[in-house]
């Protein structure tokens, strides 16, 4: 979904660049370049047109990567309202630049000229260029500048912002880097003519980037859709094309390529092309759903199933006692007497959700002691611990699909969603950050000076009320990830659904 | 100068003098006299030295000089006896997460219920360690709490814990100082303990 907001974008900035070039500004660069210096010193023009583009092209590049990074800095909250909010800018921009409205807000600012005097034209020219680039120093000639400021902004993507910005600041320098070097000559001096005669162009150029903003909202709403997750649910569980979950006090679903359906039963997983829920006491593994045969394994006679997962070979239960004694074991699915036991916890929750890839199975285990993610082998029984802590850090909700590791990582500061390989560490990439639940303190006591309690606290947060929303089950689907959101009151569950970009 | 009348008394001859305030009236009332400027003295030396106002503190009630907390879970590094962590403003244990936990490790709600997910299952329990020994290891260095100091903080009396170690530098980044830590090591960061003695 990314990269189709990423080329709609990119195609737009290059083009709201090239319609900058009817800016004074725009003209006045061509000029300069061009007239100036004459063919005695070409050369020089050449070395002053590449500056004008080097700084076109920072300054493209700082104005949206640093929209994009704050953004990202102001974190994930609201992802489908921002996604929404940028789409109906870039409606509403596409909508004013086909009609070829006045530019407003205006910025009725240009480059300063005595530069071009005081300075090395080559110099002078970075400079032009880095204003020229930036966007907002001197006239915007489309809306298009200001919806594109806006999607940077929303995307929560660098990559988008800096690729804009490179794609806007490379547009602007087009149009000097075409018809400077031609100055002089008749067809450039015709070229800067009908530049300069021919409104239509700059309004046909703003047409196009009418189209290429229509395409960014569109990409924008149905990103919004895809944002808005689903409300009140959990546990999903995600396959190829499937995609299950829990409805909050209600049955598991199951969302197809063709349908959502209601399963007749809890706790669904997906994985191997079957689907598997509790149904009473019994677990149902069907290939497919509705399957007319689905097969049926007895739940555990003294305790209760609290979380599933499958795949086209196994079953991993996991179960807890009256007594509150928990388990996780294995079931295969073609020999069902033959089951692996996988850990055991007295203490209710320190064993987490499974998720389950063939024929390994992943999960947390946590407690006083430490807190690990475990990827256990089912068919060899080899158990190996993927990320660990004895100290400061909750590891939790691992989930694993095609050689990759999607988990939670929380400590006193934050809450992060991570994906990363399973094996390498300190690489893993954080889609979603939160700041931690806890209430935490200034660090110092009220009357006291606190001139050096700089290890007492978050840099990303502020003292007082944590988060309300807890991160929990997750899953990973091909181009998303899927984590579940709990507000102070767990029946308000939600799941979001981040793009992997 | 001995028995000189209404003489002031000098700083510099404080047992010559006193062996005229032994001998008369006079005497005495000069020894009267030079109780009142010495209880005066004794307290603006005091004030001077000792830090019993709020604001000769650092960070908080009770910890003089300059080195930083601990890092805590919560924000103040108060600890329980062992050393764990303690939320401060009302000594509940919490795990290293800050979270308020029961007797298991099991993160609790305001009202002491174990925390659940949507399904009704408990939240998973999170590492609880030594708030000095893990700053260590956090700082890869070997901590743990030596000496101690005790002030009246709030109504009780508080033990203010260094943390130490065989380090030059402290959790500030700069020197670290003796503190009340054994030979050869140095503060690196600062824990309390409330007593349960008042005072």
């Amino acid at each position: 979904m990314l990269s189709l907001l990423l080329a709609a974008a990119a195609v737009t900035a290059l083009i709201a660049g090239i319609a900058g070039a009817w800016s004074p500004c725009g003209f006045s660069m061509v000029d300069t370049i061009g007239t100036a210096l004459g063919d005695v010193r070409r050369t020089v023009m050449i070395v002053a047109a590449a500056s004008f583009t080097i700084g076109a092209l920072a300054g493209g590049a700082v104005t949206f990567g640093g929209l994009s990074l704050l953004g990202r800095l102001l974190g994930h909250g609201a992802t489908e309202l921002r996604d929404a909010v940028a789409g109906a800018l870039a409606l509403a921009a596409a909508f004013a630049d086909w009609r070829g409205w006045k530019i407003a807000p205006q910025i009725r600012r240009q480059v300063p000229e005595r530069w071009r005097w005081i300075m090395p034209l080559p110099l002078a020219c970075v400079l032009y260029g880095l204003l020229l680039g930036l966007g907002f120093t001197t006239f915007v000639l489309s809306f298009a500048v200001w919806a594109l400021a806006g999607i940077s902004f929303a995307a929560d993507s660098a990559v988008l912002g800096v690729v804009v910005g490179v794609a806007f600041g490379l547009g602007r320098a087009l149009p000097v880097l075409w018809i400077a070097p031609r100055l002089g000559t008749e067809r450039g001096d015709r070229c800067l003519d009908r530049l300069a005669l021919e409104p239509r162009l700059w309004l046909g150029m703003r047409r196009l980037d009418a189209i290429g903003l229509a395409a960014c909202a569109a990409v924008l709403g149905s990103s919004s859709a895809l944002a808005a997750g689903t409300v009140f649910a959990t546990d999903p569980s995600a396959d190829s094309a499937d995609y299950a979950w829990q409805q909050v006090g209600g049955p598991g679903m199951l969302q197809t390529a063709t349908a959502t359906l209601s399963l007749p039963g809890r706790l669904p997983a997906v994985g191997g092309a079957n689907v598997a829920w509790l149904s009473g006491h019994q677990i149902v593994i069907s290939h497919g759903f509705p399957s007319p045969s689905p097969r049926t394994i007895p739940g555990p006679p003294h305790a209760t199933v609290d979380a599933l997962a499958v795949s086209a070979d196994w079953l991993v239960v996991r179960d807890q006692s009256a007594s509150g004694i928990a388990n996780l074991f294995a079931v295969s699915l073609r020999d069902p007497a033959r089951r692996r036991y996988l850990a055991g916890a007295g203490i209710p929750g320190a064993i987490g959700r499974p998720s389950l890839e063939r024929s390994t199975v992943v999960y947390a285990y946590s407690s006083s002691a430490g807190s690990a993610i475990y990827e256990v082998d089912l068919g060899s029984g080899a158990r190996s611990v993927l990320r660990g802590a004895t100290a400061d850090v909750l590891y939790a909700n691992p989930t694993l699909r095609n050689g990759r590791l999607l988990y939670e990582r929380s400590d006193r500061c934050a809450q992060q969603l991570l994906l990363g390989s399973p094996t390498r560490l300190g690489v893993d990439r954080v889609l979603l950050r939160l700041p931690s639940t806890v209430f935490r303190d200034s660090g110092y006591q009220n009357g006291y000076t606190h001139a050096y309690n700089g290890a007492s606290v978050c840099p990303n947060r502020m003292s007082g009320a944590g988060s309300t929303t807890t991160l929990g089950a997750t899953a990973l689907g091909e181009s998303v990830a899927y984590v579940s959101e709990s507000p102070l009151d767990p029946a308000r569950t939600r799941i979001v659904r981040v793009r992997l970009g | 100068m001995r028995g000189k009348r209404g003489s002031q008394l000098s700083p510099e001859r404080p047992l010559s003098d006193a062996v005229v305030r032994h001998s008369s009236r006079r005497g005495f009332l000069e020894r009267l006299g030079g109780a009142v400027i010495g209880l005066a003295g004794a307290t603006a030396v005091a004030s001077a030295v000792l830090p019993d106002e709020a604001d000769a503190y650092t960070n908080f009630c009770g910890h003089t000089y300059t080195t930083g907390n601990c890092p805590a879970p919560t924000g103040l590094p108060r600890i329980d006896r062992q050393g764990y962590p303690l939320r401060a403003h009302d000594g509940v244990p919490v795990d290293d997460l800050g979270r308020p936990i029961n007797g298991q490790g099991q993160p609790i709600d305001a009202h002491g219920q174990v925390l659940k997910d949507a399904d009704g299952v408990p939240l998973a329990p999170a590492p609880r360690t030594k708030t000095c020994e893990t700053t260590g290891e956090d700082y890869g260095i070997t901590l743990t709490l030596e000496g101690s100091w005790y002030r009246c903080c709030g109504g009780t009396v508080r033990r203010i814990r260094d943390c130490c170690g065989a380090t030059n530098l402290r959790v500030n980044g700069d020197a670290a100082l003796v503190g009340y830590c054994y030979p050869g090591h140095h503060v690196f960061c600062v824990t309390y303990f409330e007593t349960a003695i008042p005072c």
